[in-house]
């Protein structure tokens, strides 16, 4: 998916603290998570989508698109939630009430859930969220591994779509039996090159005294105070509102 | 540049993957999947700390194979009933990379399918790695492993089919565990998610499997240094047989 790493390196929100956004995500992921779906779900829906489409100027269309990736993995298993199988008396499948308010509760719990998700990804590159884990506590060489890898990954890409494109010019996978064995040529061929690469790489830092640390600088971001108060108080009014509609209807 | 590149990533109609997507699970089944994956994780970080410091130039190495499983992941593994899908890998990175070195591989490649992608998600990240960078690179290491004395191709045919069915047999059994029937309990909820999935990722583990022998063959014809780098089996002397 193309639009959410260019989305985070070129939104509103990249010059803020990823603290910020973490927090909101995380805490509206938690809230969804943690309190019963259906007055929290719409409610997080709405309040995040609202917050990065006209907080960080991210286009509506984009982040539909992006939520709207997990909907076959949706499409298969709400109804396989929904549907109930007798076993007992014979093999019947058949649709109760009960499952369909489950599959329901679920569906919108994970579109909530995954609204975070993507919001948290279209404001925030990669390196910013991987600078967050290593202050969580992700041993030092990881983090290193994690940035080397978003740094190969766009290269590897390309010559994916290369050399797939080149397959196809030659009739690569034009017949059932040829398929797999161009599939597995491509692989083969893109791990080779991957190693080599490594191995040019390696060669390279040598050449310039690479010692065993890969350091990288972080841009130094202030965590603003005015954001925190916001964020926190929208994690409050989502809370308290979900809290309160819970009430009224018991 | 732009990870959708035509090809790589295709239309999402009618696209088979099976990361249970964020907030799918329970907070009590994602808690307990996490705790589940920690220790694994735990253990293959604490290896990968120790070889990096002995040869820091293996992180070249493995973010390069991690960028390689990452993309290997997104692209579209040809089909058989006109929906697309894509190779779990597992069967591959744990043959070349080991299990326990897979896990932390796996997990990361994990995290950056949720964030760049949307493949899967946080709070569902621990099934999943259960599922993807545990059992399945497990299952398809032991399977190798037994295999082996039989015939190269045949262990890695089944080490990469049995690899990707254990990958979809575990996540049967999590959303079953999640969302039993209510008439039929986990039995009926197995029934029903498996019989779905058994449908279209039997065919679909046998192509990974024929993919994983094209592409162990390859290796084995063009880059023996590669493999053996890799500490790929006890022998290289096959190996080097084959390219001299």
């Amino acid at each position: 998916m193309g639009p959410s790493d260019e989305q985070a390196w070129s939104n509103r929100w990249r010059h803020h603290h990823p603290g910020e956004r973490g927090l909101l995500a995380g805490g509206l992921l938690l809230l969804v998570l943690l309190l019963p779906p259906l007055p929290t779900a719409p409610l997080v829906l709405v309040v995040m989508t609202t917050a990065v489409v006209v907080g960080a100027g991210v286009p509506l269309a984009r982040f539909a698109r992006a939520l709207a990736i997990p909907l076959g993995f949706l499409a298969t298993s709400l109804p396989i939630i929904a549907l109930s199988l007798e076993l007992s008396e014979g093999v019947h499948l058949s649709l109760s009430p009960d499952g369909a308010r489950r599959a329901l509760e679920v569906g919108a719990r994970a579109l909530a859930a995954m609204s975070c998700l993507v919001g948290l990804a279209l404001t925030t590159p990669m390196t910013d969220l991987i600078a967050g884990l290593r202050r969580l506590g992700v041993p030092q060489p990881l983090v290193e591994i994690m940035d080397l890898m978003y740094r190969l990954l766009f290269v590897v890409v390309e010559r994916a779509t290369n050399a797939r494109r080149a397959q196809e010019a030659r009739l690569g996978y034009t017949t059932f039996a040829r398929a797999p064995h161009a599939f597995g040529l491509l692989i083969g061929a893109l791990l080779t090159r991957s190693l080599a690469h490594a191995r040019r790489l390696e060669i390279g830092l040598a050449a310039r005294g690479f010692e065993g640390d890969l350091q990288v600088l972080t841009p130094r971001r202030a965590l603003s105070a005015r954001r925190l108060a916001a964020v926190s108080a929208t994690l409050i009014v989502v809370g308290g509102v979900a809290l309160a509609s819970l009430g009224m209807s018991s | 540049m732009r990870l959708s590149a035509c090809n790589l990533v295709p239309s999402l109609a009618g696209e088979i993957r099976m990361h249970i997507m964020e907030g799918f699970l329970p907070p009590l089944h994602a808690a307990a999947w996490t705790a589940v994956s920690v220790p694994f994780l735990v253990f293959g970080a604490r290896r990968i700390v120790r070889i990096t410091r002995e040869q820091p130039q293996l992180k070249l190495l493995l973010a390069s194979a991690g960028a390689f499983a990452f993309v290997l992941s997104a692209l579209k593994l040809p089909s058989v009933s006109g929906s697309c899908s894509h190779p779990t890998g597992t069967g591959l990175g744990a043959i070349l990379f080991g299990p326990s070195v897979m896990a932390v591989l796996g997990a990361v490649v994990l995290l950056f399918q949720a964030v760049l992608l949307a493949h899967g998600g946080l709070t569902t990240l621990g099934a999943n790695i259960v599922s993807m960078a545990i059992v399945g690179p497990w299952v398809a290491y032991g399977c190798f492993r037994l295999a082996r004395p039989i015939g190269l191709g045949l262990a890695v045919f089944l080490a990469a089919m049995l690899g990707n069915l254990a990958t979809y047999a575990v996540t049967t059994v999590q959303l079953a565990l999640a969302f039993p029937d209510p008439t039929s309990g986990f039995a009926g909820a197995l029934v029903k998610f498996g019989g779905i999935f058994a449908l279209t990722q039997i065919p679909l583990a046998i192509i990974e499997g024929l993919v994983t022998v094209v592409v162990i063959n390859l290796l084995i014809r063009i880059s023996g240094d590669d493999l053996w780098q890799l500490g790929f089996g006890p022998r290289p002397c096959r190996v080097t047989e084959v390219t001299t």
